[in-house]
C-alpha cells in the first residue's frame, strides 16, 4: 500500500522585497515577488525524503489566488506527484481558523492521508496556527517544530527541537508534522520534472467542490478582528562617508563619540 | 523522434524573440531560463534601439512595457572639473527611429509571456548544464543528469556563455572579450526627472554615454545615464583588461566616483538606489564572435558576441532580437527540409551577414581599440577642456587664433600631439 503524503504550502511575498506603504502603513505586497513560504520549502523537502525511501505519493495543496499555480508547479518540479489549488472568491479575507478548516476539508475530500506536512509558520503573518489547526480539525496526532522525520515499520517518527533539548516522537498515521525553517536543504527543481509538471498541470477545487457552507469560510468565517495597527518609525541614523585613506580620522571620531575605546 | 522541435536556452530578448517566432510558426518550443521569473537575472544598460521587435510583436510600441522614447541623446566627456557634451535633441529622431529606455525585469517578463501565449513551454528557474551530443550532433540539452531532446538547440544564454563553454563548442572567454558593467537604478519622481533632464513630457527620454576621463588612477571606463519613467539607470562599463591592470580598482568604487562628479551628482540628488547589479558585457567585437552554428545548434545574442559600442552608442538588445529571429527563421526552414545538420542551418549565417547584425561588426572592426584608447579617455577630454576654457573665459589678454588654441590645448593632455593626430585619423576611418 502506497503511503499518502499531503504537504500544505502558502505563497508569500518575498520578505526581502516587501515595503511598507508610507501613507497607509500597510504592507505593500504588490511590489514584491511571490515565493513559496520558506518553511514550506522545508516541509516539501521533508516529504520528498520520505518519498525517496518509501515511494510515497505526495500531493501538495494550497489555498490561494489563481496565480499560486506557479508555486504548485514549482513543487511538482522537485518531485511532488500532484497539486491541488483550493481557490474561490469566498475564501478571501480568511484568518487562520477558516483557513485551517478549508484545508482540512480539502484533505478529507482527497481521500486517504497518512502524513500531512506543513511549514512551522508563514513569513507574512507568523502565527503558526494553520498546521496545528488542521490536525485539530481532522483529529490526528501532531508533532510541531520538527527538524527531521522518517517512516519506519508503520510508524512516523519526528524529531522536535525544544528549548531544553530534542524530543523524538513516535506516532501512528495519520499524523501532522510542522517543519522548522532551515530544517533541511531543499532540493532544486529539475528540467525533466518541470516539463512533466507543466504537461500534467494542477487540479483546482472551489467552495462548491468542498461542499462547505459559505459562512464557514473567508472573512465571514473569521473570528479575528484587527482593532488597530501601528508601525514603528525607522530611526534616522546620522551617516557620514570616509575615504580609505581617512580611516585614522574615522577611528578618532568613533573614539570621540565613545562608540569604541582603545 | 525528439521531444521538442527546438529548445532555447535563455529567455532574454534573443531567446524569447526566437521562441515567439518559432511557436507562432507552429513549432514545439521549450524555452529554459535560469531566472525565476524570466527577466529577474537579466541586466543591460537599458535602451532598446530600433524596431527589431516589430517582426515578432507588431504592436510592441504600444503593448510592451517601454519606459521613455529617446528624443534627447548625449555624449559627454568628463574631466575632474568639467563636462564637455553634445546634447542632441530633435523632433526628427522619432521619425528616423531611435530607441526606448526599458527595465529588463519588465520587458523580459513581457516577452516570455508573449512566448508562452504563442504556445512555447517556458521553464524558468532552471539552469541547463550542457548540450547533449550524439556523435557529432547536438540532440538536446542535459540538466541534472536528464537529457531533454530536440531537433535544434538555440543557445541564447547571454554574455556569460557557460553552456557553450561546458559543451566544448567555444573557448573560455579571454580578458579582451569582456568588460564588466555595473549599474544602479535610482528612483526619482517623474516630475523631477523631467525637470532635471529638460524633458517636456514623461514620454520623452534622455540617454547619454559618458567618457569618464577623471577616474582615480587613470582607469578607463565608459558611463551611461538613461531616464526611465520614474527612475534613472546609471552605470559604467570597464574592460577586464583595465581591471587587471589597475589592481586596486573596484567597480563599485568607480560608480561612486561617477555619481559624485560635480555635474552628475545634481542629476541624481535625493534619489534612492532601488536596484544594483553587475553583469558581463561582450566587448571583443568581430574577433570574439564564436562558431555561430553547427550540427543541431545555433548561437544568438550576447552569447554570440553580438553587441556594439563605438563610444557614441551602446547597443545589444536590438542585435539580440534580430539574431534570435534570424535563428528562428533558419530553424523553420530546416524543419521543412528535415535537415538539422550544419549545412541545413547554414542560412542562419547568411541571414546575419545580410543584416545589420554582422555588417555592423564587420564595418566597425577594431573599433574597440579606439574606444579604449588613451586618446579618447584622456587626450580629447583634457584638450577640449583647455580649448573651451580659453574660448569661454575672459581675462583681459589678447585673444589667440583658434588653431593656436587647439595646438596649445593638445599640450594639456598626457597623450603626445603626434599620437593624437594619428589616432584621430584612425578613429574617423574606423567609424
Amino acid at each position: 500500500m502506497v503511503l499518502e503524503i499531503i504537504v500544505m504550502i502558502k505563497q508569500v511575498p518575498d520578505s526581502q522585497e516587501v515595503v511598507i506603504d508610507p501613507v497607509t502603513f500597510t504592507l505593500n505586497r504588490g511590489a514584491a515577488r511571490n515565493v513559496i513560504n520558506p518553511a514550506d520549502e522545508n516541509a516539501i523537502e521533508a516529504a520528498l525524503r520520505i518519498k525517496d525511501k518509501t515511494g510515497a505519493h505526495i500531493t501538495v495543496i494550497t489555498m490561494g489566488p489563481p496565480f499560486a499555480e506557479s508555486a504548485l508547479i514549482d513543487c511538482m518540479s522537485r518531485g511532488v506527484d500532484d497539486a491541488v489549488l483550493v481557490t474561490d472568491r469566498a475564501f478571501a479575507g480568511a484568518d487562520t481558523y477558516p483557513t485551517g478548516l478549508t484545508l482540512a476539508s480539502t484533505i478529507k475530500k482527497l481521500g486517504k492521508y497518512d502524513i500531512i506536512f506543513a511549514g512551522e509558520e508563514s513569513t507574512d503573518s507568523s502565527t503558526g496556527h494553520v498546521g496545528p489547526g488542521v490536525a485539530e480539525f481532522l483529529g490526528t496526532d501532531q508533532a510541531s517544530y520538527t527538524s527531521e522525520s522518517w517512516y519506519e515499520d508503520g510508524f512516523v517518527y519526528a524529531k522536535r527541537e525544544l528549548e531544553e533539548g530534542t524530543e523524538i516522537v513516535k506516532m501512528k498515521p495519520p499524523t501532522l508534522i510542522t517543519v522548522l525553517t532551515n530544517a533541511n536543504d531543499p532540493r532544486r527543481a529539475t528540467l525533466r520534472k518541470k516539463i512533466d509538471a507543466m504537461k500534467k498541470g494542477i487540479k483546482t477545487m472551489t467552495l462548491a467542490d468542498l461542499g462547505m457552507p459559505p459562512e464557514w469560510v473567508g472573512l465571514r468565517g473569521s473570528p479575528t478582528v484587527v482593532k488597530s495597527m501601528r508601525t514603528i518609525d525607522e530611526k534616522k541614523r546620522e551617516g557620514k562617508k570616509f575615504k580609505i585613506e581617512e580611516i585614522p580620522k574615522l577611528v578618532d571620531e568613533l573614539i570621540e563619540k565613545k562608540i569604541i575605546s582603545i | 523522434m525528439s521531444e521538442f522541435d527546438v529548445i532555447i536556452v535563455g529567455a532574454g530578448p534573443a531567446g524569447a524573440s526566437a521562441a515567439i517566432k518559432l511557436a507562432g510558426a507552429g513549432s514545439s518550443v521549450l524555452l529554459v531560463e535560469r531566472g525565476d521569473p524570466p527577466g529577474s537575472k537579466n541586466v543591460s544598460g537599458g535602451v532598446l534601439w530600433g524596431d527589431s521587435l516589430g517582426s515578432v510583436a507588431p504592436d510592441w510600441e504600444k503593448a510592451a512595457p517601454m519606459e521613455r522614447y529617446v528624443e534627447a541623446k548625449g555624449v559627454s566627456f568628463l574631466t575632474k572639473d568639467s563636462k564637455i557634451s553634445i546634447d542632441f535633441r530633435s523632433k526628427k529622431l522619432q521619425e528616423r527611429r531611435s530607441g526606448y529606455t526599458v527595465l529588463r525585469t519588465k520587458l523580459d517578463g513581457w516577452l516570455s509571456k508573449k512566448a508562452k501565449d504563442a504556445g512555447a513551454m517556458v521553464a524558468s528557474g532552471i539552469t541547463v548544464d550542457k548540450l547533449a551530443f550524439k556523435d557529432d550532433r547536438v540532440i538536446g540539452v542535459e540538466q541534472d543528469g536528464d537529457i531533454i531532446t530536440s531537433d535544434i538547440v538555440i543557445l541564447a544564454e547571454g554574455a556569460n556563455p557557460r553552456v557553450a563553454i561546458n559543451s566544448g563548442i567555444r573557448e573560455r572567454l579571454k580578458d579582451r572579450d569582456v568588460a564588466i558593467g555595473v549599474k544602479e537604478i535610482i528612483k526619482l519622481p517623474e516630475k523631477t526627472i523631467n525637470e532635471r533632464f529638460n524633458l517636456t513630457s514623461s514620454k520623452m527620454g534622455f540617454a547619454s554615454e559618458y567618457v569618464l576621463g577623471f577616474l582615480e588612477g587613470g582607469v578607463k571606463a565608459g558611463g551611461f545615464i538613461y531616464t526611465n519613467k520614474e527612475s534613472i539607470s546609471l552605470g559604467l562599463v570597464i574592460s577586464m583588461k583595465e581591471m587587471r591592470q589597475n589592481n586596486n580598482t573596484r567597480s563599485f568604487d568607480l560608480i561612486e566616483q561617477f555619481k559624485e562628479h560635480p555635474y552628475i551628482a545634481p542629476l541624481i540628488d535625493g534619489g534612492r538606489v532601488d536596484e544594483y547589479s553587475a553583469h558581463m558585457v561582450q566587448e571583443g567585437g568581430l574577433k570574439s564572435v564564436p562558431q555561430l552554428y553547427g550540427n543541431g545548434f545555433m548561437v544568438v545574442g550576447d552569447g554570440a558576441g553580438f553587441s556594439f559600442s563605438n563610444g557614441m552608442v551602446l547597443q545589444g538588445m536590438n542585435y539580440a532580437i534580430a539574431s534570435g529571429i534570424a535563428a528562428a527563421e533558419s530553424a523553420i526552414k530546416a524543419k521543412i527540409k528535415s535537415n538539422f545538420t550544419m549545412e541545413g542551418l547554414s542560412s542562419y549565417e547568411e541571414r546575419l551577414k545580410s543584416s545589420f547584425v554582422l555588417q555592423d561588426l564587420m564595418n566597425f572592426k577594431g573599433i574597440e581599440e579606439v574606444t579604449w584608447s588613451d586618446m579618447i579617455h584622456r587626450g580629447i577630454p583634457n584638450m577640449s577642456e583647455e580649448l573651451f576654457l580659453s574660448l569661454f573665459s575672459e581675462n583681459g589678454q589678447p585673444k589667440a587664433h583658434m588653431i593656436n588654441l587647439l595646438i596649445r590645448a593638445m599640450g594639456h593632455s598626457d597623450v603626445p600631439r603626434k599620437d593624437m593626430v594619428i589616432n584621430m585619423y584612425r578613429m574617423l576611418r574606423r567609424m
